[in-house]
């Protein structure tokens, strides 16, 4: 089977298409291990309940007490603990980024200075999270893959 | 950031404020008191002047993380401390003439230049270090980009 990547713009929904002649258990599996890679997490917003996927995440902050799913242009409350979800998606790129947030680094569009030694994220999304000084170090770590 | 990292921060403040601050004090001096003369106490000047303008940095120690707007107040009210700390130990010297508005000036002038000069070199630093991630940022998406494609780009309710 031959594979093929093709760059798409910054708006467009990204999507994997497997081109065959008969879905065999072959092709099952490429597509098992695509979902897999994905994930999903349960969030509610406005008394309803979500699966939200885990690659559409831009952040996830804890407020009060409560976890926040954060996409693009939604908010959703999690039950889970915010060390729990550290763990869960240390996997697909996330990282703490300061003691109440977690940050999609595939969703970051580039890193800024900012006040007091810290660093600022610049966000797809347009938006600017603080990066904590405690932080930066296992960021570095991070980008560099160790 | 911990307590132990701000206190290693506010170190690396002193011995700069120390450096700028004996410029500032050669400039002024040449200026307002050209003949004047000193003994090897006056090499403690320095260090006493920028001791005393890193107790105000610590109104921007928190536990929690700040938010650049609540940063932002608390650099202006420590910067406002800092003139009033230095202008206070300027009105208690006997050597500095503070009844020329001149001097007083000089000295509240000096604090400003010298609190810009701290800022850009700080800021040096952290655009440095943001560039340097910044970079390693770009590297890491290039490289994992492929493995976060999304079938389904939308919540789906249950």
């Amino acid at each position: 089977m031959d594979v093929k990547i093709k760059q798409i713009g910054a708006g467009d929904p990204e999507l994997v298409i497997i081109c065959c002649r008969e879905v065999t258990e072959e092709v099952r599996e490429i597509a098992a291990f695509v979902r897999s890679r994905e994930g999903s997490l349960s969030g509610s917003r406005d008394e309803k309940q979500y699966e939200v996927p885990v690659s559409e995440l831009y952040y996830i902050e804890s407020v009060d007490g409560k976890t926040f799913l954060y996409t693009k242009e939604q908010v959703y409350e999690t039950s889970y603990r915010i060390y729990e979800l550290e763990s869960l998606l240390r996997s697909k790129h996330f990282l703490r980024v300061s003691k109440s947030m977690l940050l999609n680094l595939m969703k970051i569009r580039s890193i800024q200075p900012a006040l007091n030694g810290r660093l600022s994220a610049l966000l797809q999304s347009g938006e600017e999270v603080i990066i904590s000084r405690s932080y930066v170090k296992d960021l570095k770590s991070a980008l560099k893959g160790e | 950031m911990n307590l132990k990292q701000f206190l290693i921060r506010k170190l690396m403040l002193f011995f700069t404020l120390s450096t700028l601050i004996t410029v500032a004090m050669y400039v002024l001096g040449t200026v307002f008191d050209p003949k004047a003369s000193f003994g090897y106490e006056g090499f403690l000047s320095p260090l006493i002047y920028a001791g005393a303008c890193v107790i105000p940095s610590l109104v921007t120690w928190s536990k929690r993380e700040l938010k650049p707007r609540e940063l932002l107040l608390r650099e202006l009210l420590q910067f406002l401390l800092t003139e009033a700390v230095v202008l206070g130990l300027a009105f208690r010297s006997d050597v500095i003439d503070t009844s020329r508005s001149a001097v007083v000036l000089g000295i509240a002038g000096s604090v400003l230049v010298i609190y810009l000069l701290v800022f850009l070199i700080s800021w040096a630093a952290n655009s440095a270090e943001a560039r340097e991630a910044d970079r390693e940022l770009q590297n890491f998406q290039r490289l994992h980009g492929v493995e976060l494609c999304v079938p389904d780009n939308t919540a789906q309710e249950n």
